[in-house]
């Protein structure tokens, strides 16, 4: 296991406000299938692309928290080929991780298929990421060789793969035109 | 991101091999022999060119590793190797005569009288120049040389002696002159409190950034130093290369070729600036103005700033 961080979890926990935190308690409470659900779809991808895993090296045994801006809970990912595991956790989850990547769902999704510019994502400070940057690095590096989509996450087949991914494709347009809006303002 | 630079209308890709002979030995990226191989042969069959930088300066007694990316690199075909290292341009000359050399930008060559020599030592064929020569002295070289010129035109910059800055080095013990990294991830840090980031490097801290503002790499040449009580970028700002206004005068000044930076950004950022740098070369040939191109790259930039760098020299 890598050296963990806590990262701000007293600044996370204010944020924490009580609407987010009852929420964040209902989406606690039904975990267990979106966590069994994210999890065999890792191991899937483990299976039938092990070349992403083996990118990674040493960091398939690092711990990943992605926290979306827009959900009061986070995912924290453990990609460790075939027996990887997604869980779900508070934001404010005081567990140690080896790197934190938050900012909103849509550009994590971006980042996962690369879609979005990770670098251009940092500078303009729509991502934020703390702890182990070289894990960060290896595992954006990683996901920019695989050119995985949301279907193949979700395991889907066409013509719903189709679906999902042209779905995507169109949330992500207008994250991309209202980044420049916001950069050329 | 190869497929994506061919996608979008890159006529050559450069690459390098994942170990230190190239300047991007980052994690996670780069090609083993056998993928570098596939990505040549799918390359060939788009009429794409794959041309490989093994760029690094090699160390004294341990050139095993740049001989191997030299063999690796003439093994899978690539249409050329990118070199700075006068002991790997030796080697590649003297084991592949066939084999193209392009001289990189780590190699610092900007005079004629040094381009002349690499071409009449090892037959280097291109030479890729270092960013800071403006477009009238590009011409002037190009004059008193015979061999091919390219030039960079978008993306990250260095500070100006090109293979010869030890900032990095000085603060990690690694570089991208001998260690093919800049500023190593595992050397750096983030951290956020209430909004204002503040990066790290070695624990030198080198800038923080109030909320929302836009952030650069986390390197020491783009840092901002507080000297005789002012704060202030001492090595050089945290800003974008964007030589697309030039295109035009580039070419009139003799470049061949023009090269985007960016091997360790993502296949979005390459499609785009492929792209529209693609639109832009195109619509100079029907003999249009490029000027609707120009503002399509500005949320890339490092900074959230572009500059037409050393090119059009405003400080003279």
């Amino acid at each position: 296991m890598r050296r963990g961080h806590r990262f701000g979890v007293e600044a996370l926990r204010r944020r924490d406000r009580v609407a987010d935190r009852g929420a964040a308690d209902v989406l606690m409470a039904l975990r267990r299938p979106v966590e069994s659900l994210l999890s065999v779809a890792l191991r899937r991808v483990a299976r039938q692309r092990p070349d992403v895993f083996e990118r990674l090296g040493s960091f398939q045994d690092a711990s990943f928290v992605l926290a979306p801006d827009e959900l009061p809970v986070a995912f924290r990912l453990a990609p460790r080929g075939t027996s990887g595991t997604v869980r779900v956790a508070r934001r404010a989850d005081p567990a140690p991780c080896t790197a934190r990547i938050a900012g909103p769902l849509a550009s994590l999704l971006g980042l996962f298929d690369g879609s979005i510019d990770a670098d251009a994502a940092f500078f303009s400070r729509s991502i934020r990421v703390e702890g182990d940057i070289q894990a960060v690095m290896a595992l954006h590096n990683t996901l920019e060789a695989a050119e995985l989509t949301l279907a193949d996450l979700l395991g889907l087949a066409p013509p719903a793969s189709e679906l999902a991914n042209a779905g995507l494709r169109l949330v992500l347009r207008r994250v991309v035109i209202r980044d420049a809006a916001v950069t050329r303002a | 991101m190869l497929r994506a630079a061919v996608e979008a209308g890159a006529d050559s890709i450069y690459c390098g091999l994942r170990d230190e002979t190239n300047a991007r030995n980052f994690p996670g990226l780069n090609f083993s022999p056998d993928e570098l191989a596939e990505a040549v042969a799918w390359a060939h069959s788009r009429g794409a060119k794959v041309l490989v930088a093994i760029n690094t300066f090699a160390r004294a007694g341990a050139m095993g590793a740049w001989r191997a990316s030299v063999d690796a690199a003439a093994g899978a075909r690539a249409d050329a190797i990118i070199v700075a290292d006068l002991g790997v341009l030796a080697y590649a000359h003297a084991s592949h005569p066939d084999l193209r050399l392009h001289l990189s930008v780590q190699a610092a060559a900007g005079s004629a009288d040094a381009i002349n020599y690499y071409e009449q030592a090892y037959g280097v064929r291109r030479v890729v120049l270092p960013r800071v020569l403006a477009a009238p002295e590009i011409a002037g070289l190009v004059r008193d040389i015979s061999i091919e010129v390219e030039a960079f035109v978008f993306g990250g910059l260095c500070v100006m002696a090109e293979g010869r800055c030890a900032l990095s080095s000085y603060a990690t013990g690694k570089s991208p002159n001998l260690s093919g990294v800049c500023s190593p991830p595992e050397a750096v840090s983030l951290e956020e409190t209430d909004g204002r980031l503040t990066p790290r490097l070695a624990g030198f801290m080198l800038d923080r950034f109030p909320p929302g503002a836009a952030a650069g790499y986390p390197t020491l040449c783009k840092g901002r130093f507080e000297a005789r009580g002012e704060a202030s970028y001492l090595f050089e700002e945290p800003t974008s290369l964007n030589a697309m206004g030039l295109l035009a005068e580039l070419r009139n000044a003799g470049v061949r070729a023009v090269k985007i930076e960016g091997r360790q950004r993502g296949k979005a950022y390459v499609a785009r600036v492929a792209a529209a740098f693609r639109g832009a070369l195109d619509a100079l040939d029907r003999g249009e103005t490029i000027e609707s191109y120009e503002p399509l790259l500005s949320n890339l930039a490092e900074g959230g700033r572009e500059t037409s760098g050393a090119y059009r020299k405003t400080w003279r």
